[in-house]
């Protein structure tokens, strides 16, 4: 049980509350139910994807579970792939569903790195959650979300 | 404005044995403004951004990386790569100024 | 007098992390936390709650106590719920670890913003609803009957045929149950524990002088620190002389940071003489010019820009001050203040290679998690943070948490030993995040009868915001440094309000009550003023203006206290204002007397409150009591001013607050909740008082008070 945040939750066993499970025509799985994705995340899912289903699996995303100011977080997108010829991730892309703009970055990848693991620092401005979408080689779409929580923004 | 992109740090190994993964770990020093920041008198501070990130091993591209405003200052990024042949990785960056940075590493590549 | 923990007087443990081998040094604090795993740990019924085989009843706690009594009520309002014996209640802090570890299961950590209460209380009870649920399906379980013949009351669970039992001898049962997701809430007129006041939690050892604080904490082998942090903001250490001081007494090391320096030592007394003899220099960059009278040059300019971002508009302004019969204009000014916790910052840490402790009185555990993970470079998951009651928070201690990054530092030059960093009073002074400096214009017009026709207030003043949380400034516009402007009651058909942020190199932070500690000092002296070239009674001015708001019913309250109807007795006079904030409506009467033209006798304060519920009526009126002594304080005695790039005052000498001396013989507090909603307690009172007071100040001496502190204007405080 890691205070890193990694796809999935960590509930305690027995009381496992049901994630928010796709439905058949949906376009994206979030962590939280209930709460609806913010129009702009939404978006730009759109614009990036179409109609294409985002699946949840496959992608490891790491990022701390609580930030201080938000302006430094550390993140790992992992996709487990044997990044062959046949079998490779085509490109990573990580989204804030609260920030000014939802995108962060989009990565290229393919077989000739080895390993589908992509590291780097961004900003989150609030408390928020963080997508990543991996596109794979056949096309399929499959993702991981995480929740961060930025103490600096809870304030007077 | 003036593109105020700085110096740039990459780490790859000096060697290698063939088909061994590598990790790349790479920083490039800018601002990397996001364009929502205000001024001591509430103005907007411009846009000003590390575009693209790419590595190219041997003339051929193996990492693009598109950034947009939430990466942080000092853009940073590690990945890996199959280490295949002896040779040059060459890494660029460009801003949106005009801006670009350069990078050069050699790896050598044992069977 | 402080209060050290020693070894046998204490619980001390010593538990031995098997898997790692590392040794685990453990005490019991005082409202320690507990981890929810460990060999002979009772399990918990739900997160909130452990209930020991002897029915104590552990409730965690997720804010922090300050003196505001939030330990206590949040304790009550889960009670209420639980059924449980309010006797057997033992409250104890949510372990900061455990939290992260659990996905932040207890919620927000945070203590700011008055909003303990208010914005825990629906889940709280919750917590304890859905706890006295279980329970009490354990029981009927047990018995074989329905849950919904069974009934819980002061901690005992019966069923109508005779059946009884404890919640101690279910609790075990209870803690296998799936944790009901919407448990049924009491209605609010059979609350017996709410709108009580039982004796709080935090009084008792604070008044015999046994709370242990941040700074009270010892542990073997620790050793003490004191910092020096680059006195003008914004500044770089640049050299330090180490070997001046290597031979004085009790001197371990040296520590340097980006802009702070300090010396470690075996006591805290000589770790700070070795500091102010230790030779430093410092690169104060740009701001070393900067002083009070060019911080009020550069306010200037926002009063003075041509145009300035709107907060809010209403009708035309600009119109209505050109066609007013009369119209009144005036400046105020409010200076930088400091939060001067009685307890300066101190943060107490231990760094291993692969966890770190820290002992801190934080209000906002989270953050402090964060920051020493982030500095440390060790996962959350090996944080451990020992939350303390904190020696006045105010809003010094949430956001801002450079003593915790500062210990940490220290703490990893020597792993394995407990660091304890005090900040000396004067460090405490001067690096305080401070309430922003303002200046405000505001003019009004009225029409040939006296009637309130236009308002333009053009306010210049340093965000706090934008160093937190950046997103919420638009367009040029701070929306917490305009409120009690932009969200004014006032039916004024025109109104103009524009925000011309000004920022400044001294750093900001949330000083109680933000801008509800100057926006009313400007906005109801100048009403005052306004009704007084109508020719009416403030009060009177103030009351068709207000029609339909909450904020009538507190000032006609605290108005009928005064007897405002009536004349004062000779030689009284009485100022009255009226403030909504975080949540709730108070206003203030302040009654005083002038001697020789400058000297004040405060007679008494009225202040009244409508924050919708009260849990604990005696905490309420003690929020009440101590904001109103903050309020009486701020507009007298205080100021930080800034000369050659840093802050002047150093301690309690000339930073004076008020003393038991200058404080009135009566404040009495109306707390008059209507309900149907929940309104903040802690900072709201204060709003109204200075206002009241000042307003009093004219109607004694006809000398109207445009800005703070009243002491720069020869007045003081009779003793």
């Amino acid at each position: 049980m890691a205070g890193k945040n990694e796809a999935g939750s960590s509930a305690r066993p027995g009381r496992r509350r049901a994630l928010q499970s796709l439905a058949a025509g949906a376009c994206l799985i979030v962590v939280r139910p209930a709460a609806a994705t913010p129009e702009r995340l939404a978006a730009a899912l759109r614009e990036t994807f179409g109609d294409r289903q985002i699946k949840r699996g496959k992608v490891k995303l790491e990022l701390p579970r609580l930030a201080e100011s938000g302006n430094v977080v550390p993140v790992t997108v992992t996709v487990d792939s044997a990044m062959t010829e046949r079998d490779n991730v085509k490109s990573v892309h990580l989204f804030a569903e609260r920030n000014n703009l939802p995108r962060i970055l989009e990565v290229q990848l393919g077989p000739y790195n080895g390993k589908a693991v992509v590291s780097s620092r961004v900003r989150l401005a609030i408390t928020q959650q963080v997508l990543a979408v991996a596109v794979l080689s056949d096309d399929t779409l499959w993702s991981a979300a995480a929740e961060i929580e930025v103490t600096v923004s809870s304030c007077g | 404005m003036m593109s105020r992109m700085g110096k740039a740090r990459v780490r790859v190994p000096e060697r290698a044995t063939r088909g061994e993964i590598v990790e790349i770990r790479t920083m490039v020093d800018h601002p990397h403004e996001s364009g929502f920041r205000h001024d001591d008198m509430g103005r907007p501070i411009p846009r000003h951004i590390v575009e693209s990130f790419t590595c190219s091993y041997n003339g051929r591209e193996i990492f693009r990386a598109r950034l947009h405003p939430a990466v942080s200052t000092n853009p940073y990024f590690m990945f890996y790569a199959v280490a295949t042949e002896s040779g040059e990785l060459v890494f660029t960056w460009t801003d949106d100024q005009g801006g670009a940075a350069t990078q050069i590493a050699r790896i050598t590549v044992t069977d | 007098m402080t209060q050290s923990i020693e070894m046998g007087r204490r619980d001390f443990l010593v538990k031995t992390a098997a898997a790692t081998g590392a040794l685990v040094i453990g005490f019991k604090l005082p409202h320690a936390a507990h981890a929810a795993e460990g060999a002979g740990q009772t399990p918990e019924v739900t997160h909130w709650i452990v209930i020991q085989p002897d029915d104590t009843v552990v409730i965690r706690i997720a804010r922090s106590e300050l003196g505001q009594g939030t330990f206590t009520g949040l304790a009550q309002l889960v009670a209420e719920e639980l059924e449980c014996d309010w006797s057997k209640v033992r409250p104890e802090y949510a372990d900061v670890n455990e939290h992260v570890r659990r996905n932040r299961i207890f919620k927000d950590m945070s203590t700011g913003g008055s909003r303990g209460i208010r914005d825990s209380q629906e889940y709280v009870r919750q917590a304890g609803a859905a706890a006295r649920e279980m329970l009490v399906a354990a029981a009927a379980q047990e018995w074989g009957v329905q849950a919904s013949e069974c009934t819980a009351a002061k901690g005992v669970i019966s069923h109508a045929s005779g059946k009884r039992t404890t919640f101690g001898k279910v609790a075990g049962a209870a803690s296998g149950l799936e944790i009901p997701k919407e448990p049924k809430l009491k209605d609010k007129k059979d609350w017996k524990l709410i709108g009580t006041s039982p004796a709080r939690f935090d009084i008792p050892e604070k008044t015999t002088g046994k709370q242990i604080y941040a700074a009270d904490v010892r542990l073997p082998g620790m050793v003490h620190a004191s910092v020096m942090q680059c006195p003008v903001f914004g500044g770089k250490l640049k050299s330090y002389d180490e070997s001046k001081i290597k031979g004085m007494r009790g001197v371990k090391s040296v520590v340097a940071g980006e802009d702070w320096v300090a010396v470690v030592a075996d006591n805290w007394w000589r770790a700070n003489k070795a500091l102010k003899a230790l030779p430093v220099e410092w690169d104060v960059g740009e701001n070393g010019n900067v002083s009070s009278e060019s911080i009020m040059c550069f306010l200037r300019t926002g009063i003075e820009a041509k145009e300035a971002p709107v907060a809010r508009k209403d009708g035309d302004a600009a119109g209505a001050l050109a066609g007013a019969a009369k119209i009144i204009e005036a400046e105020y000014h409010a200076p930088y203040l400091n939060h001067a916790t009685m307890e300066p910052q101190t943060a107490t840490a231990l760094v291993t290679d692969d966890r770190v402790d820290v002992w801190v009185g934080t209000q906002n555990g989270e953050a402090t998690i964060a920051a020493a993970s982030e500095t440390a470079g060790i996962p959350l998951e090996n944080v451990y943070v020992h939350k303390m009651h904190a020696g006045g928070g105010f809003g010094r201690r949430g956001p801002h948490q450079e003593y915790t990054k500062q210990a940490v530092k220290i703490a990893q030059t020597m792993r394995g030993t407990p660091v304890r960093l005090q900040w000396s009073r004067e460090e405490d002074m001067r690096q305080g995040r401070y309430r922003p400096v303002a200046l405000v214009k505001l003019r009004a017009g009225l029409d040939q009868n006296g009637n309130w026709t236009g308002w333009h207030v053009r306010q210049a003043d340093q965000s706090i915001i934008i160093a937190v949380r950046p997103a919420m400034i638009k367009d040029g516009v701070d929306p917490i440094n305009t409120r009690c402007f932009q969200d004014n009651p006032y039916a004024v058909p025109n109104f103009t309000n524009e925000y011309a942020m000004r920022n400044t190199h001294v750093p900001p932070g949330f000083w109680r009550a933000v801008a509800h500690t100057n926006n009313p000092f400007f906005r109801e002296c100048f009403i005052d003023e306004l009704s007084l070239a109508a020719g009416k009674d403030p009060y009177q001015f103030r009351r068709p203006l207000l029609q339909g708001k909450k904020d009538l019913g507190v000032l006609d309250a605290v108005a009928k206290a005064a007897g405002w109807e009536r004349p004062a007795p000779a030689g009284i006079h009485r100022g009255i204002a009226v403030v909504d904030s975080y949540g709730s409506f108070t206003a203030a009467v302040v009654e005083l007397s002038v001697e020789g033209g400058k000297v004040i006798d405060v007679k008494r304060v009225i202040v009244a409150i409508d924050c919708g519920h009260v849990v604990h009526p005696d905490a309420v009126k003690a929020q009440m009591e101590g904001g109103a002594i903050w309020g009486l304080s701020a507009v007298m005695h205080e100021e930080i001013t800034i000369e050659n790039g840093r802050v002047v005052q150093s301690n309690f000498s000339d930073y004076p607050v008020l003393r038991l001396a200058e404080t009135p013989p009566k404040i009495e507090t109306i707390i008059m909740p209507t309900g149907g909603f929940w309104g903040g307690v802690g900072e709201p009172p204060i709003g109204a008082v200075i206002p009241a007071l000042c307003n009093a100040l004219f109607a004694a001496t006809g000398k109207r008070v445009r800005s703070m502190p009243l002491k720069n204007h020869g007045f003081s405080y009779k003793t």
